[in-house]
């Protein structure tokens, strides 16, 4: 039987993983600095896994918490990265006060998009969220004196200290910050309300709960983390590019969070690393495997659809539940 | 701008509209039996229209046969696609939540899309029009190209076709008792899995047939599917999903939208569908033609 | 006589040109336990829907004491005191039976905005939530997942929760539909004590007229578009007019 005063907060067997591994993470980059050129790309691939993970869980935060399936995240991870691009770049602000404008603006786009997003569920929210951030990206695509257009806003300065093993830690951090943040968030009794919208939203009305508002609230704190994240990749890459707010940004965090298990909160960080760690496989498996990445992507997306809808943590927990 | 541009935009806008009002209506017409919006049906288009390319390099291109052939060979093979995904996939989350159709259909994108590319590559193609579709028609001392006025004059007889399909033959009956009454229907004794699965299969050929007119009407390359699904489904959102009719006028908006606005906006008017979905989303979320669910 | 909790005046409805109801009027006593019932479709559940919040009513006043809720949202006219249990079952159905409680204490306290406090460590809430699992009969599944309970304990939980909002007034709709003779009664007499133990106003649907009769201090019949008859158990049985209204629909 399942002991639900447990379902998201750990067991103590999970504290001793979680301690390990976040060790074992912290400790990673000072092995991977003594391999030289593939070292320092390691660092650079894990560096984007953690921030794709910290994308893909808030996501999660109204896909899987709160059963609202948007097609739109990218908006507020494109907002986040071009507040971060255009605020080095043209305001010559520095990283960290950047870095923290990203989610504050991100947020307030959240605020207003998903002030209209809310009003709808299921189809038509997914739909609409689509739309916002399409146009968003065309706005982005069509202003070129502002964003560089199709070119995207490169060179974006980075502080001396910041190298690659650094900035890594700096993203590691952050996202342990957000991780326990946003385990809170989900053990609170706003987090059981979530649930209980996502579980039977005309119902939840009937026992005083104002959905809209907070669907909207958790809509906007998804936001703000989707904005951080945007700020630290583009920062990463050191520069930022429409794509960043294209549709097929948005699919990703989706991915991850199916693949790794989306009633989780881990889950869609684990889903995000194992695709990203797969492409990169692949690539040193055969070349031609990477030409058809998308193939495989989308074989791997049907399976899980098809036979595993709780994804990699849901086996992980059947299995275990088995023994 | 003069008047003569204007109406010369204006019937490019409509044979655009009409091109995509024969995608959109697949698109909701699938949706309103299967209850499933298909993300790939952007892509089975584009498999049209690369099929049509196919087609034309072997036989000769740019006559009025090959042509007629295409359009007859490859609608259906895009409805036998359909059919082996039909029953292989989607029969199996009909009953599952949005997400998870969604997210299927999504996956189909992913594999179609990059099918496509795997096999034809990602150069720009296109299918020279046949000779009698070449040249221009005189329209009040203008000239408009022949290929579009043709377009344009498919959209009305397909949507007709469609209406005598639905309203005037049993199969049609069938199909529209399946978006109301699926029970009923079943008790009744029908095969509701067969009327599913050729409902799916007659919106896969109406991708066809856009895909085939589009290798004609412009270049195609593998970002079509994307292009014309996101546009299909502003036209759907407008029209309310399930709506033929809604469909028709929706498609006609978004065409002539795009086309038109592009004389004073240029590129800034392809935010024209975005901006026209979100509007209506906001203001009348179950479309001009539909019916709100409560 | 003591004052009326709920006043209904004239209240009309249609639904796409088809009129449901045409000027309702009725009023419940601050304390009572009173059903309603009709034949098929005559518009029990809708009554329901509109005094929820669920429909706007086309004409009328819904007043709640004193209180003109008629057009109101829902969550607004819960929080003035008026809860729900429904006819198809409506739980949180991959929540625990402890947490569908839970949740509702906490949106009773207007707890749900604390974004950090976990909810599991709220002990006054979980005292609150276990009590209100006793008095349904429920507590010993508290760590079940809700949604696999047996239909006739899913029914009681849906009471559960509308209890959790310490309503002043509480709408059932058809407690005992599907369930078995014996389980029937069982959720009768669980209505009756919770109706003198909790001293509220409840108002409910039922088809058995061994219960309605059984039970209801007052019996109110729908039909017509409207309230046909209005009396005692003993008053209704008798009314011809009733009588040939049930007549008509099994005819």
């Amino acid at each position: 039987m399942v002991n639900n005063r447990n379902e998201y907060s750990s067991t103590k067997r999970n504290w001793i993983a979680g301690i390990i591994v976040t060790a074992g993470l912290f400790l990673l980059p000072f092995i991977l600095t003594n391999f030289g050129k593939t070292g320092e790309y390691w660092i650079w691939v894990t560096t984007e896994m953690i921030i794709m993970g910290l994308f893909a869980m808030s996501l999660n935060l109204i896909l899987g918490f709160g059963g609202m399936v948007s097609f739109g995240h990218a908006a507020f991870f494109g907002v986040g990265a071009y507040t971060v691009a255009l605020l080095m770049k043209k305001a010559g602000v520095s990283l960290f006060f950047a870095l923290a404008a990203a989610p504050v603006v991100a947020g307030l786009a959240a605020a207003v998009i998903g002030w209209f997003c809310v009003r709808l569920i299921g189809l038509y929210f997914a739909i609409l969220t689509l739309a916002f951030s399409q146009l968003l990206y065309m706005i982005v695509f069509q202003w070129y004196t502002f964003t560089g257009g199709d070119d995207g806003i490169h060179g974006i300065p980075r502080p001396e200290f910041l190298g690659p093993l650094n900035y890594y830690l700096l993203c590691l951090v952050l996202f342990i910050i957000c991780f326990l943040i946003m385990r809170m968030l989900v053990n609170s009794s706003f987090g059981l309300t979530i649930r209980t919208i996502r579980e039977n939203l005309e119902r939840a009305k009937f026992i005083g709960l104002n959905v809209r508002r907070f669907q909207w609230l958790n809509f906007i704190i998804a936001g703000s983390f989707a904005g951080l994240a945007g700020g630290l990749l583009t920062e990463l890459n050191r520069f930022s590019q429409t794509e960043f707010l294209h549709w097929s940004k948005s699919a990703e965090p989706i991915l991850g969070s199916l693949v790794g298990g989306m009633y989780s909160l881990l889950g869609p960080a684990i889903g995000s690393a194992v695709l990203i760690f797969m492409k990169i496989f692949l690539q040193q498996l055969h070349k031609g495997l990477v030409e058809i990445w998308a193939i495989i992507l989308g074989l791997v997306l049907l399976v899980v659809v098809l036979f595993a809808p709780g994804g990699l943590v849901g086996i992980y927990e059947k299995a275990f539940k088995k023994s | 701008m003069t008047i003569q541009l204007f109406i010369f935009m204006l019937v490019n806008g409509l044979s655009h509209g009409m091109l995509l009002f024969i995608i959109a209506s697949g698109l909701t017409l699938v949706f309103g039996v299967l209850r499933v919006i298909n993300f790939a049906h952007g892509s089975l288009y584009m498999i049209g229209a690369f099929l049509a390319y196919s087609l034309s390099t072997l036989l000769t291109t740019g006559t009025l046969q090959s042509f007629l052939l295409s359009l007859l060979l490859v609608p259906p093979a895009v409805a036998l696609v359909g059919f082996v995904l039909e029953v292989l996939l989607f029969r199996r989350v009909y009953r599952e939540e949005h997400l998870l159709q969604l997210l299927l259909t999504y996956a189909l994108v992913l594999i179609l899309d990059d099918v496509v590319r795997v096999i034809w590559g990602g150069d720009p193609r296109n299918v020279a029009r046949p000779e009698i579709f070449a040249g221009s028609v005189d329209l009040f001392g203008m000239a408009l190209p022949t290929y579009n006025v043709f377009v344009l004059l498919v959209g009305p007889v397909i949507a007709l076709g469609m209406w005598l399909l639905l309203y005037r033959t049993r199969s049609g009956n069938l199909i529209r008792a399946a978006v109301w009454y699926p029970e009923t229907l079943g008790a009744l004794g029908v095969n509701v899995s067969w009327v599913m699965t050729s409902t799916f299969m007659l919106g896969c050929w109406l991708a066809g047939v856009g895909g085939v007119l589009m290798a004609s009407l412009a270049n195609i390359d593998l970002g079509i599917g994307m292009e014309k699904i996101i546009e299909s489904f502003a036209v759907v959102v407008i029209g309310g999903l399930g709506s033929i009719g809604g469909a028709l006028l929706g498609s006609l908006i978004i065409g002539v939208g795009i086309t038109v606005l592009q004389l004073p906006f240029g590129r800034w008017a392809l935010v024209f569908p975005y901006a026209v979905m979100a509007l209506v989303l906001i203001l009348r979320p179950w479309g001009l033609f539909g019916k709100p669910e409560r | 006589m003591p004052e009326a909790i709920l006043k209904i005046e004239g209240l009309s409805k249609s639904f796409e040109g088809s009129q449901v109801f045409n000027d309702v009027n009725f009023a419940i006593p601050e304390g009572e336990l009173s059903s309603i019932i009709g034949p098929n479709g005559a518009g029990k559940t809708t009554l329901f829907n509109l005094i929820t919040g669920y429909h706007v009513p086309d004409k009328g006043k819904i007043l709640f004491r004193g209180t003109n809720i008629a057009g109101m949202q829902p969550f607004h006219i819960v929080g003035l005191g008026i809860a729900r249990a429904f006819q198809r079952t409506n739980i949180f159905p991959r929540m625990t039976v402890l947490e569908n409680v839970l949740t509702t204490v906490i949106s009773a306290r207007k707890g749900n905005l604390s974004l950090f406090a976990p909810f599991r460590n709220h002990d006054k809430d979980h005292e609150r939530a276990y009590e209100i699992l006793e008095n349904v009969g429920l507590a010993d599944m508290a760590s079940r997942e809700s949604g696999t309970l047996a239909h006739g304990n899913q029914k009681r939980l849906d009471i559960a929760v509308a209890l959790a909002l310490e309503p002043k007034m509480l709408l059932l709709d058809e407690p005992t539909a599907g369930m078995s003779p014996e389980e029937r009664w069982h959720t009768v007499e669980l209505v009756k004590g919770l109706w003198e133990k909790l001293k509220i106003t409840m108002l409910f649907i039922e088809h058995d007229m061994d219960i309605v009769f059984g039970i209801s201090q007052k019996v109110r019949v729908l039909c017509y578009k409207t309230i046909l008859a209005e009396g005692t158990p003993k008053e209704i049985s008798s009314n011809q007019q009733v009588i040939e209204a049930y007549l008509g629909e099994e005819v």
